[in-house]
């Protein structure tokens, strides 16, 4: 249990770090993917390691493809406004976002 | 598998996953950053094998390597402008980020083993056909919802993307 709380909470932190510290939206981006695979990782691994009987292993696997469906929505939706805002300004620089107009 | 060939790919797959993460953090590169998140995306496959969900292993390669994956690359070639070099990354490296992420992260390991039960035996796939049936059964709802999630998806990325256009 132990190793795989420290992979994912590692995986978690890298990403997090990433989303904080790249300038580019599409850094950005990348950071959350990872923080998003940390959670799908976590999520599977504590319900093989905490004794899931297999009827249940339908459930696991199901809620792990809800994850990758929400992330892949996501990183769509993210991707879109990423083309949308270097169309606008010619640049993806997080900071040229930082007021947002009405 | 023994138990010795077991940890060895726990541990490599693990040493993969970590590894490149922080290429895809610190690297300055656009393409080695995304081939950073392609390589993350498939130890994270692997580890799904390791923990006996296949299926969910091939969701992971065909819907995020071989679609997430590619729209990113995508995304970096159409917001490449003309005459432009190699696409550049850059970053703010900051101490206190990078403590305050590792204390985050540190903070939540300690309260999840402070919490969860010891490791059991156990399974977690039973196969496609479980996955049908939990979807179909029990979770129909929440699998709606991920159609209608998909669709607004679509239609979010259509009017933003699509309405640029004059």
């Amino acid at each position: 249990m132990t190793p795989l709380v420290a992979l994912c909470m590692s995986l978690f932190g890298v990403g997090f770090y990433g989303v904080l510290s790249r300038r580019e939206i599409i850094g950005v981006l990348a950071s959350i993917e990872i923080m998003l695979a940390s959670a799908n990782i976590l999520l599977v691994g504590l319900a093989r390691l905490g004794g899931a009987p297999a009827v249940d292993g339908g459930r696991v696997e199901a809620v792990g493809m809800t994850i990758l469906v929400v992330a892949a929505a996501e990183a769509a939706v993210g991707l879109a406004l990423l083309i949308a805002a270097v169309r606008r300004s010619g640049r993806q620089d997080v900071e040229e976002f930082m007021e947002v107009q009405g | 598998m023994s138990l010795l060939g077991a940890d060895i790919a726990f541990w490599t797959l693990a040493a993969v996953a970590v590894a490149s993460a922080v290429v895809v953090v610190l690297v300055r590169e656009t393409m080695r950053m995304a081939l950073g998140l392609g390589t993350l995306l498939l130890a994270t496959a692997g580890l799904f094998v390791y923990f006996g969900a296949g299926f969910l292993a091939a969701a992971q390669v065909f819907v995020y390597v071989g679609g997430v994956l590619v729209l990113l690359i995508f995304a970096i070639m159409v917001t490449r402008r003309s005459g432009e070099g190699v696409p550049r990354l850059s970053s703010r490296h900051d101490p206190v980020t990078f403590l305050m992420c590792a204390m985050l992260s540190g903070a939540a390991g300690w309260l999840l083993l402070r919490d969860v039960p010891p490791a059991a035996a156990g399974r977690v796939s039973g196969g496609p056909e479980a996955v049908a049936a939990a979807f179909l059964g029990p979770m129909v709802g929440q699998f709606e919802l991920l159609g209608v999630l998909l669709l607004a998806a679509l239609v979010a990325v259509i009017s933003v993307v699509g309405g640029e256009r004059r």
